[in-house]
């Protein structure tokens, strides 16, 4: 029958037009997939990196937080130890093109220049999607993505939760602990923390 | 006749619009600081041996804020270094209780306005009466707006050594701030249970207390997700709180400690009070996001029942299902001496009805539970599905006006039609008819339908089945009736030519319909798509022709019939799968603010008025509401001397955003109107609104203002 032939119709096409929430990833589960495009215009793809070690480092120069790990030279210093070892580092933008925090890509570029940071790629995510598939919620929140495409790190980048750069000295940074681990064929010991910084400016 | 109404307001609204609407927000230079800070006494003086309290003032400019000791989703809590004199001794901060904050999508917990936050200092007993004694210290907080800066200040505050001391000027303000602070919830019981992201927070509440509102401040982080929604269900004494847990789930999370704020706090009449509660695994059964401040009054299952009975009667009223059940009406009253098979095809159309409203609900249920944001009316926030329905009313149309012949529907004005719906191997035809009744019904939120269904969507899914199942015996009910008691069918009119003329007539109502449809789809879509939507409607209408002339014996036209519908076929391809998303929103054709939870809280938080029109171009009761109450210059200027800023919420394509916001107000379905006062409580008006509704809605926010 014509009609009720239009209403399954209908039915399924509502079915596949909506897409679910994406849950909040858990380490020890597979890391969501992602593509995007860095400051270059060049794409970047998750999947690319598949055996390889993945550290996702969500940006924002304006944050005090972020300043207080680059203006100490600590971000740099774990993305040159880590890349150097084969490890890929992608720093990622989710602030919205709306916000007064926006850096259009190459001046986010030139900003990670006068860092002197290099990491792997710098992802430029303005309309938010690789910030809500990991739930990112601060500026920097951290993740490590191990060879095999598992999250196994999710929070903050160290303990000591303060913008100032004297406490940096004094903390156990999770991140390097992690990637420690992951490079020892070791499971992480501490796969989740809470994450401290600036609310990411979806 | 409204539809034709409806289409004249329809195409009022395509006449070129203002500006849209764009706020950015003010730039200034970024001042040195946004917080002033300064440590008060509450006594004029220091007794030795006597613990001293003394407290940190903040004060926030206006839109900026600093965080409670758990900061939420962001930022740092507030702390205070001390420099004390030997013997002194400071104790931890202790914290008015938060309020929520949110930003984007994200939640944080703190403070904005001016507040005190309190430390108790031990005096040693042996400082000197007649001494004069400087307790100092550094302040470290993080103040944010959008944006955030650390911020810090040295504070000092020198008093002097007595053996008594009195109230100091501050006294007051400590007094205030003293029942802001919770204290332990004495004589409640209760516990947490925690099913994977679901905990479910169960209550006893003390003698007296009672809470509309209740919010959960968590006092660890990692444990609850700051930007979840809460969810509040009480009955008499007991409360219970849905929140969700934060993932990973701790294995050392045996607790729930932290602090409730009952029906806004103290400083809005409600209650305080700290809660360490064991938390254990068990089950948790989903609860949908109405939070706990929804002021939908919770409805029994009774009268949901009986509302959705009602608004199922009323959708036969619909302008889009009028036609369609008239016609099938007089059909019956041809009939009207076959009374045997009559009632087999009454049960037929009711189960048709019933069952499609079942199946719709069903997967409306299934998709949220499994966790899609959706809404009734979800079925026409998809284009093509608009598309298809445009070229349905239009075949129907054309059927109507005889072009070509098709049993589906009316079953009159044709000899074998007619004969054939007293044969009982056609009750299909009828069941088809009540699917079809159902399909073209969906937009047509009647009266009563808008609570009954967003109470149903609260609900276990069977509670929820059977509400809507309702409304389908409803909107069944009269047809059902006249083919059960066939003496009622004499009550109508005889048949005779007037039939077909009528029946010619109601092709234009259909006609109109599909304009109206035309003008939700330009919402969705861009112009080709529209487009593209009409050449499809041309090559259908050009093989209905085709196929009418076959079926009055020219036959090769049946070939030309196949190839006009394929290429309607081909036509239709590109619109099933343009993307709605991709095309914006129509710019809002007046001052209307567009609607979003960030710049609600913002006016809200400001005490500025706001009314919501949370609308939907395929919604036709929001459309008339428009015109009728909404867009007259009287009411227009009865918002302006109210202060009210006006927002419009349009659910036209999916919007996950609007649909929670829905949902807050226990509901499903557009139209709903919300007025927020000075104070920042909603007020839900009617679903039928007339000029007179909204302006002494506005008189009371006027009043309440006072």
């Amino acid at each position: 029958m014509k009609v009720t032939a239009l209403l399954i119709a209908a039915v399924a096409a509502v079915a596949t037009a909506s897409s679910p929430v994406l849950a909040t990833p858990v380490p020890g589960q597979p890391a969501p997939a992602f593509r995007g495009v860095d400051v270059n215009g060049k794409p970047v793809s998750l999947a690319d990196f598949r055996g390889k070690t993945v550290v996702l480092e969500w940006n924002n120069p304006n944050c005090p937080f972020v300043q207080k790990h680059y203006t100490s030279g600590n971000m740099q210093s774990l993305q040159q130890k880590n890349t150097a070892a084969g490890v890929v580092w992608l720093a990622i933008n989710s602030t919205t093109e709306s916000h007064s925090d926006y850096m259009a890509p190459a001046k986010l570029a030139a900003w990670f220049g006068e860092q002197k940071s290099a990491p792997t790629a710098i992802v430029m995510d303005a309309r938010g999607e690789i910030g809500r598939a990991y739930a990112a919620k601060v500026t920097p929140h951290m993740y490590v993505i191990d060879a095999k495409g598992t999250l196994v790190y999710a929070g903050a980048i160290d303990d000591k939760r303060s913008a100032n750069p004297a406490d940096i000295k004094t903390s156990t940074n999770h991140v390097a602990v992690a990637l420690g681990e992951v490079a020892a064929g070791k499971p992480v010991t501490t796969s989740t923390t809470t994450a401290y910084g600036c609310t990411i400016k979806y | 006749m409204r539809t034709l109404l409806t289409v004249l307001f329809a195409l009022l609204t395509l006449l070129p619009g203002q500006t849209a609407w764009a706020q950015s927000l003010p730039r200034f230079g970024a001042p040195e600081r946004h917080v002033d800070a300064e440590l008060l006494a509450a006594t004029d003086a220091i007794v030795p041996g006597q613990p001293l309290t003394v407290g940190l003032k903040l004060k926030h400019q206006s839109e900026w804020h600093t965080y409670w000791q758990v900061p939420g989703d962001s930022g740092l809590p507030t702390r205070i270094d001390w420099r004390l004199p030997a013997g002194f001794t400071a104790g931890p901060i202790e914290w008015p209780h938060p309020k929520r904050l949110p930003t984007g999508p994200l939640v944080n917990f703190g403070y904005d306005g001016e507040i005190l936050l309190l430390t108790t200092i031990q005096v040693p007993a042996d400082v000197p009466v007649g001494s004069r004694v400087t307790l100092a210290g550094k302040a470290e907080w993080l103040e944010c707006k959008d944006v955030c800066i650390p911020g810090e200040s040295d504070i000092a505050l020198t008093l002097p050594v007595k053996a008594a001391a009195g109230p100091s000027a501050h006294v007051a303000l400590f007094e205030a701030t003293r029942v802001l602070i919770p204290q332990p919830l004495a004589n409640a019981t209760g516990q947490g249970t925690i099913d994977g992201s679901r905990i479910r927070l169960s209550l006893a509440l003390p003698a007296g207390k009672t809470a509309s509102r209740l919010e959960f401040f968590p006092q660890h982080e990692g444990r609850i997700e700051p930007a979840a929604p809460q969810v509040l269900k009480r009955e008499g004494d007991a409360v219970e709180l849905y929140l969700t847990a934060a993932q990973p789930v701790k294995a050392d999370a045996k607790t729930l400690q932290g602090v409730l704020v009952a029906n806004g706090g103290p400083a809005a009449g409600g209650w305080i009070g700290s809660i360490d509660l064991p938390l254990v695994a068990g089950t948790v059964a989903p609860v949908s996001a109405v939070p706990s401040t929804n002021p939908a009054a919770a409805m029994s299952l009774v009268a949901a029942l009986g509302a959705a009975l009602l608004g199922g009667l009323l959708l036969n009223l619909m302008p889009c299902v009028f036609p369609v059940l008239s016609l099938k009406l007089i059909g019956l009253a041809q009939h009207r001496t076959h009374s045997g098979s009559l009632a087999a095809h009454g049960i037929a159309f009711a189960a048709g009805v019933v069952l499609s409203f079942v199946l719709l609900a069903g997967l409306l249920i299934a998709l949220q539970q499994a966790g899609s944001a959706l809404g009734w009316g979800f079925q026409l926030q998809t284009p093509w599905v608009v598309a298809s329905l445009t070229v349905l009313f239009f075949l129907i149309g054309l059927n109507l006006l005889g072009v070509y012949e098709f049993t589906l529907g009316s079953g009159i004005g044709n000899a074998k039609a007619a004969e054939s719906l007293t044969r009982t191997r056609d009750w299909r035809g009828s069941f088809a008819t009540g699917v079809l009744a159902v399909i073209v019904a969906s937009p047509c939120t009647a009266p009563f339908m808008g609570a009954a269904l967003g109470y149903a969507i609260t609900q276990p899914a069977t509670v929820a089945l059977s509400v809507f199942a309702a409304l389908g015996v409803g909107m069944a009910a009269p047809y059902l009736l006249l083919t059960l008691f066939p003496a009622l069918l004499h009550k109508l009119p005889r048949p005779g030519r007037w039939m077909e003329l009528f029946k010619q007539f109601m092709a234009f109502p259909m006609f109109a319909t599909c304009v109206w449809l035309l003008w939700v789809l330009a919402q969705q879509v861009d112009a080709g798509g529209v487009g593209l939507a009409l050449a499809v409607v041309v090559a259908v209408g050009f093989a209905a022709w085709a196929l009418g002339l076959s079926q009055r014996g020219a036959y090769p036209f049946r070939w030309v019939a196949l190839a006009g519908a394929l290429v309607a076929a081909l036509a239709f391809a590109p619109l099933a799968t343009s993307d709605p998303a991709a095309v914006a929103k129509a710019a809002s054709s007046d001052d209307w603010v567009a609607y979003s939870p960030e710049k609600l809280a913002q006016l809200t938080s400001e005490g500025t008025p706001v009314f919501i029109d949370f609308t939907a171009a395929w919604c036709v009761t929001c459309q008339v509401n428009k015109r009728v109450a909404l867009t007259s210059d009287k009411v227009i200027s009865g918002f302006a001397a109210a202060g009210v800023v006006r927002m419009r919420a349009d659910w036209t394509t999916r919007d996950e955003r609007i649909t929670q916001a829905l949902a807050q107000f226990g509901r499903n379905g557009v139209p709903l109107y919300v007025l927020y006062d000075t104070k920042g409580q909603p007020t839900v008006l009617p679903e039928i609104l007339t000029e007179a509704t909204v302006l002494a809605a506005l008189d009371k926010i006027k009043l309440a203002a006072r």
